[in-house]
């Protein structure tokens, strides 16, 4: 690490980044502007994730990076090489060895411990961004905790598909006050974040915001009372360890319409067939 | 019948023009007033102050929402909001501004309901229907998005997405204008009923004498930004004492 300061980020940066983030576990799933840093990936890559990483990171952690559930894509390899360079911490692909989970639209499947942090990458962190384009009148209505009208949006989706489209990012309440995106989380992954035992933060670099969720805290998904909220699933087994609980990918194999199913979460898959690189 | 809603001193600038000039007005319950003026005399402001849309420079606008006449500005901003979508309703003009057009007629009219907490499908969905018929919408269209709706049926769906919550108050601004008259006329028609039959209080800003004699109860006429005359609206129609009150009569043509 010659020629950066530990975990690439100056001292007076993590602080700010650490006062942020107290705040943010202070009020659960309420957003925390906080002065976010030019990073030497582009915005949508995860600035947001990797200065919170940056700022939480200390020389005896072990880092596991994920993307859409894989531990062995373009951004998950990167922010791990750069942090092996940078911090000169561990790494790692499992879950369980891990004490940093930075996470790109996946929660793992191997429930997290209270002596765990998930760090989420989070594009837009606002959740009432499509129903209200301005941002002031946005936060006068998370301060009056005005969130009626997300529901029309929900009566639109049951009346035109017959249930709630939402794949990703359906939208949650913190701990019954605030409400909050899960970052683009696949919604069969929202219930995981419910009392999780691991501090959950979320980092959104272009958009300059800090949240969090502390530990054990009442994660709610929006929803009707005569349609609760569904975690959507494949109703397929992965095809190459057989589970059929896991959050799956669907992967095209050939030009002639042949597909196959497999967990998205690499690490659990790879564990389940006793296959520890 | 008792104060419902009152306004004591009300005063308005918009830079050097003066909207409201010390304006005090009352509203008892399920009582229709109207306020008359030409285009700039200050009947929006004044809607728009009455129904806390406005903030005014100097005086207060009390209601009473159970426990005595109460100013607006004590309410604090989530009280009047509360007030605003369930107890109090507002029409306006151009129905195509108040709706949402790429959202069904379902979902227009439930979206009140949501916003005050209403959380089953099922029991929306009924709500959104019953007052589809109300309306004189065929309750088949309840899917169907109102950018497809001629002017009157949206007109028609505001009012039906307004008086969901069963409000005792609704404010109205110029609901026929804009319209055809063979529209208008069916339109004032349906305000009229529902009206008497739910027993609202409204207050309704018109520039068409013709809608206040047909609606109104007790009429303002304004002019500048302050108020020249008020009474009975017959009384005031058929002997009007200020000399623009009997310009706006003398310039309806004879039916």
């Amino acid at each position: 690490m010659i020629g950066y300061n530990f975990a690439y980020l100056d001292e007076q940066t993590k602080r700010m980044i650490r006062r942020a983030i107290l705040k943010a576990v202070a009020i659960p799933g309420h957003q925390i502007p906080f002065a976010s840093r030019e990073m030497p990936l582009p915005y949508g890559w995860g600035t947001g994730g990797i200065q919170v990483t940056a700022a939480i990171l200390g020389a005896d952690d072990v880092l596991k990076v994920i993307d859409q559930g894989a531990d062995d894509t373009t951004n998950a390899v990167s922010i791990r090489g750069f942090f092996a360079r940078t911090a000169g911490v561990r790494t790692t692909t499992h879950t369980a060895e891990a004490s940093i989970i930075q996470t790109r639209h996946r929660i793992p499947e191997f429930l997290l411990r209270a002596d765990q942090i998930i760090v989420y990458q989070v594009p837009q962190p606002e959740p009432l961004y499509k129903l209200e384009p301005s941002r002031a009148a946005a936060k006068k209505r998370h301060a009056l905790a005005d969130y009626g009208e997300m529901h029309v949006k929900l009566y639109e989706d049951i009346t035109r598909f017959g249930r709630v489209a939402v794949a990703y990012d359906h939208p949650v309440m913190v701990n019954e006050r605030y409400l909050t995106s899960p970052s683009p989380i696949p919604a069969f992954d929202n219930p995981k974040m419910h009392k999780m035992p691991a501090l959950q933060l979320f980092g959104a670099g272009r958009e300059q915001r800090i949240y969090a969720i502390p530990p054990f805290t009442a994660v709610r998904s929006l929803d009707f009372e005569d349609y609760p909220f569904h975690p959507g699933r494949a109703p397929e087994s992965c095809a190459l360890c057989g589970a059929d609980n896991s959050y799956l990918d669907e992967i095209v194999i050939d030009d002639r319409g042949g597909r196959m199913f497999a967990c998205s979460d690499t690490d659990f898959c790879e564990s389940r067939r006793g296959e520890t690189p | 019948m008792s104060i419902l809603l009152e306004a004591r001193g009300l005063d308005k600038k918009f830079g050097r023009v003066v909207a409201l000039d010390n304006v005090s007005v009352s509203l008892r319950r399920r009582e229709i007033l109207a306020i008359v003026g030409e285009s700039g005399s200050g009947k929006t402001t004044l809607l728009n102050t009455l129904a806390g849309r406005i903030r005014p420079d100097g005086g207060d606008v009390f209601y009473d929402g159970g426990a005595g006449l109460r100013p607006l500005s004590a309410l604090g901003e989530l009280g009047l909001r509360q007030l605003q979508r369930a107890r109090w309703g507002f029409v306006q003009q151009d129905p195509r501004a108040a709706l949402r057009l790429d959202i069904t007629a379902g979902g227009n009219i439930g979206e009140r309901l949501m916003a005050s907490g209403a959380r089953h499908y099922g029991d929306i969905r009924e709500a959104a229907a019953a007052w589809l018929a109300e309306v004189e919408i065929d309750p088949s269209r309840i899917d169907d998005l109102p950018k497809h709706f001629s002017g009157g049926m949206l007109q028609r769906l505001q009012i039906a997405a307004t008086l969901v919550t069963g409000p005792e108050l609704v404010f109205m601004d110029e609901p026929t204008g804009g319209l055809d008259v063979s529209v208008q006329a069916r339109i004032l028609d349906l305000i009229r009923g529902l009206v008497r039959r739910l027993g609202l209080a409204v207050v309704i800003v018109t520039h068409d004498i013709g809608v206040a004699r047909l609606l109104a109860d007790r009429l303002v006429v304004m002019q500048s930004g302050r108020i020249v005359e008020a009474g009975l609206t017959d009384q005031v129609l058929d002997d009007p004492h200020h000399e623009y009150t009997q310009l706006l009569v003398a310039s309806v043509l004879p039916a």
